[in-house]
């Protein structure tokens, strides 16, 4: 057995990777995440602020919560320790029993979000998903998918292939976005599919523009635990 | 190239298994079929009772057929099926076409159980089409699927793979209007032997084969189609119809992503990605196949519309520029010369190109497409003559019928000069908004009109519409086969 993230959460009888873990597994192939630290112990939140400066984010971070925003459970724009203080209380409170910690993690600044992913389709295996990040990615169902493993062609492609694309171009004085970094990630996305059969299904969302390169801000991993995990969020 | 395809498709010695000798059932309705269409080798129908049929002796069972044969058509009641395929075999059939149903699509275990049975009989070394299919159409060997006794024997460059025989029959019969010529046509079925990934296989090699066409609903092994598609669109084109797109039965999923991913969406990019040209419907499709065995090759983008008045103008605009397709306004001396070959007033020499005037003399279309040809961001011209409007004519010119008013042949005529002197194609689009009954004659020039312009390599469309998507289909295939994405 692998002593990775993936093999602890099946040996531990999850099947999903929390935001925290699905970033670690994301950024050791080279994705960009943001930079955050997972605070278990109300004493250790100061020393987490300060590392990740302000104004930071604080979000409740566990296998059990796959949807966060729905339950309130997100805090951003923390501009103080005093108001990271209160949000930690507040989410340490709303996540009852849930396993797990609160995110610290740094704002990105960015006023596009879009979206990246993974599913396995039952006749064509592993596809990879590009699409608007945020609510629009439900509202306008504005995606694309290529089946892994991706060319760097298949992934230029499906960027011009949702109706939005013209959100990748330098709009209202927003930087173009890096195409090559983000064909990169979408690539990547589906070499990990690839690689591990384990892994059932990615959401990077959203996946924010930050000065025209795309950085993950959340995410989310299911794993195929052959069904035998009974906690699902 | 694979022997026993070529024994399939051009079989010389073909047993039709399951021939009575009246009423109307699928033995004896594609055996006369396959007379009726002059199918080239020999035909050996065969049933218990014997007797005759045509002038055929029906041998009483498939041992009995002098010497081997290379094919069999069969038609018996479903439990007979894996016996009669075993005798084929035995035979040293090649491959053997099944019509009869009742196998898996009854849903029920002894369907399943004989469907099984047809295909371990399969795997000992005779390829099966069907069970539950319409069979082959191959025109040049004469090869039919039911009921087709007077499908076309022009042979063409178009293959046609479906999974529907009901879709099959139909672009056979739809294609002999239209113009479309058929290499070979198969109706699958059920699909326990051949099927989608190894038709189009065999098909990307077939030299008879330019164009690959294709109706699925669902495919067995997607990673294996895929590969053979990805394959097959860099040497021919392909197009696909997929059956069954809807939205249905969103499996309950913890991400965003998988939600997403409804069947339709996925499929769609596959395809794309594979290098697919895909349709959403079989008219469309049957568009796309008719422009791809006429038209030259090439990325086409910029196009002309030349017509006679009436409010094409703006919604050519309109149409062509859904279709990623552009009307680059003429100007310069270009415009000029357009201009001074159309009447006026109220004629427009920009792009469309109106003649304003519904008799458009067959000179005039073919000066102006000329002229129009010239300019480099042309790539195509689509010429619209109005003919039904010379019905009008021949009431006032007191001319006997709407025939001896409408130079049909002299504007396909025009549309091929002005073709060959430019380098450009020319489509032509015969909209016909007189349909009553009082109108059939109206419909009868129509169609000899159609067949003027096909006679000389001109694809014929009903609408801009279906023009402007056929074209745009045309150019996505050639910009694959270019090596080049969308």
């Amino acid at each position: 057995m692998r002593d990775d993230v993936v093999s602890r959460a099946l040996a531990q009888g999850r099947s999903i990777l929390d935001e925290h873990e699905a970033k670690g597994l994301l950024s050791i192939f080279g994705i960009p995440v943001t930079r955050e630290r997972l605070v278990t112990k109300k004493k250790d939140l100061a020393a987490a602020v300060r590392e990740v400066g302000l104004p930071c984010a604080l979000k409740a971070c566990s296998p059990a919560i796959a949807h966060k925003t729905e339950l309130d459970l997100v805090r951003l724009n923390i501009a103080s320790l005093a108001a990271a203080a209160r949000a930690y209380a507040e989410i340490r409170q709303a996540m009852g029993d849930a396993p797990g910690g609160v995110l610290v993690q740094e704002m990105v600044s960015g006023r596009r979000e879009l979206a990246a992913g993974m599913t396995r389709d039952e006749q064509f295996g592993p596809c990879v998903m590009f699409g608007l990040g945020g609510i629009f990615t439900e509202i306008l169902k504005d995606v694309s998918f290529r089946k892994a493993p991706l060319t760097r062609q298949d992934a230029l492609a499906m960027m011009d292939e949702i109706r939005g694309h013209r959100i990748l171009e330098g709009v209202r004085g927003m930087e173009p976005v890096d195409r090559e970094r983000l064909a990169a990630i979408l690539m990547t996305v589906g070499a990990i599919a690839t690689r591990d059969a384990r892994i059932k299904e990615i959401d990077i969302n959203p996946l924010i523009v930050r000065r025209g390169t795309p950085v993950a801000a959340d995410a989310l991993i299911v794993l195929d635990d052959g069904g035998r995990a009974t906690k699902r969020p | 190239m694979d022997l026993s395809f070529e024994r399939i498709f051009h079989p010389r010695r073909v047993a039709v298994a399951g021939v009575s000798t009246d009423g109307f059932g699928f033995g004896r309705g594609i055996l006369l079929s396959l007379l009726e269409m002059g199918f080239e080798g020999e035909l050996f129908p065969v049933n218990p009772r014997g007797g005759e049929i045509k002038g055929l002796k029906i041998y009483p069972a498939i041992e009995d057929i002098p010497g081997e044969i290379d094919f069999a058509v069969i038609a018996v009641a479903a439990e007979a099926v894996p016996e009669t395929l075993a005798a084929c075999r035995r035979k040293g059939a090649a491959g053997a076409e099944i019509l009869s149903s009742g196998f898996r699509e009854t849903g029920t275990e002894k369907g399943a159980a004989l469907e099984e049975a047809v295909r371990v009989e399969a795997a000992r070394g005779i390829r099966v089409i069907g069970p539950n299919c319409f069979g082959i159409y191959c025109p040049k060997s004469g090869l039919t699927m039911l009921p087709g006794p007077d499908l076309s024997r022009e042979t063409g460059p178009v293959a046609f793979v479906s999974q529907s025989g009901g879709h099959a029959i139909d672009l056979a019969f739809l294609g002999k209007a239209v113009g479309i010529r058929f290499s070979k046509m198969i109706s699958f079925g059920n699909g326990v032997d051949l099927r989608e990934t190894e038709l189009l296989k065999y098909l990307t090699t077939d030299p008879e084969t330019g164009v690959i066409a294709m109706y699925l609903e669902g495919v067995t092994d997607g990673d294996a189609f895929f590969r053979a598609l990805d394959e097959a669109t860099r040497k021919k084109p392909v197009v696909i119809y997929k059956g069954g797109l809807s939205e249905a039965g969103q499996r309950a999923v913890a991400s965003h992503t998988a939600s997403m991913g409804g069947q339709a969406l996925i499929w769609e990019s596959i395809l794309r990605q594979a290098g697919a040209v895909q349709t959403a419907s079989m008219d469309e499709l049957a568009g796309a196949c008719l422009a791809l065995s006429l038209l030259p090759r090439r990325p086409y983008r910029g196009v002309t519309v030349v017509g006679g008045g009436g409010a094409l103008g703006v919604a050519a605009c309109d149409t062509a520029e859904a279709y990623g397709l552009q009307l680059p306004p003429l100007t310069g001396e270009i415009f000029e010369a357009v201009q001074a070959v159309l009447p006026k007033p109220g004629s427009s020499a920009a792009n469309p190109i109106d003649i304003a005037n519904p008799y458009v003399p067959p000179q005039t279309l073919e000066k102006a497409l000329t002229a129009a040809g010239q300019d480099e961001r042309v790539d195509i011209q689509i010429m619209v003559p109005l003919l039904y409007h010379f019905k009008a004519l021949a009431a006032m010119l007191g001319l006997p019928s709407i025939k001896e008013a409408t130079p049909y042949e002299a504007m396909a005529e025009a549309g091929a000069r002005a073709a060959a002197a430019t380098g450009k194609p020319v489509c032509a689009v015969l909209p016909n908004p007189r349909r009553t009954l009082a109108d059939l004659d109206v419909e009868v020039i129509l169609r000899e009109a159609r067949d003027s312009f096909l006679k000389r390599g001109i694809p014929v469309f009903s609408s801009l519409a279906e023009a402007f998507s056929a074209v745009r289909h045309a150019a996505r295939a050639a910009r694959r086969l270019e090596g080049h994405p969308d």
